[in-house]
């Protein structure tokens, strides 16, 4: 069953710029959808990615940023940085510094970089909703 | 937060069927079916695949 109704495009969404609107949905997972009327379709999508990033930080996962010499990590910070707000307010109050010797620490970093990459996912699927190549 | 590892996968994979079934299905049908198949096939395969590690010697 599709969503109730034709989803309506809130006004601030029609006169978001695209790289806008994409860069909101980035920072606030759902919030895309939220703005372009897919209201149910974005409280599932923050909900998953609120939950996989709060599991991820329980099991002492780690942020990763950057390091230098290690190619892998750029990987694993462009997927945490995915997170957007999320991962910048985590950092504020310094959760996720990940401990290497907690069990759940593979687990951790497993859920914060899905979480990450899920709303990645969700920026372009913002998008192509947002130029129409998805009309639901 | 201990839980054992096919707990902790099983929501892993939860997660993931339920945002695929959401991203990619569009009537409430096509996304129950998507998301069982996601959710078998992620925690299936990964059992299948440590049972197919299993004879290969760990370090």
């Amino acid at each position: 069953m599709p969503e109730a109704g034709r989803p309506r495009e809130t006004r601030l969404a029609q006169r978001l710029p695209l790289p806008v609107l994409m860069l909101l949905a980035w920072l606030v997972p759902g919030l895309g959808h939220l703005l372009l009327g897919r209201r149910l379709r974005a409280a599932v999508f923050c909900a998953v990615i609120l939950v996989g990033f709060v599991v991820g930080l329980v099991l002492d996962g780690e942020l990763m940023l950057p390091h230098a010499g290690d190619p892998l990590s750029y990987l694993a910070a462009i997927a945490n940085i995915g997170n957007g707000v999320l991962f910048f307010v985590a950092r504020h109050f310094d959760l996720g510094q990940g401990a290497v010797t907690a069990p759940g620490y593979e687990f951790g970093n497993t859920f914060l970089l899905t979480a990450g990459m899920m709303n990645l996912l969700l920026v372009l699927d913002t998008h192509d909703i947002a130029v129409g190549k998805k009309d639901w | 937060m201990t839980l054992d590892h096919l707990t902790l996968m099983g929501l892993d994979a939860l997660l993931i069927a339920v945002f695929f079934s959401f991203l990619w299905k569009r009537t409430r049908r096509e996304r129950w079916h998507h998301f069982w198949k996601v959710f078998a096939a992620l925690l299936l395969g990964a059992v299948a695949l440590g049972w197919l590690m299993y004879p290969f010697p760990r370090g």
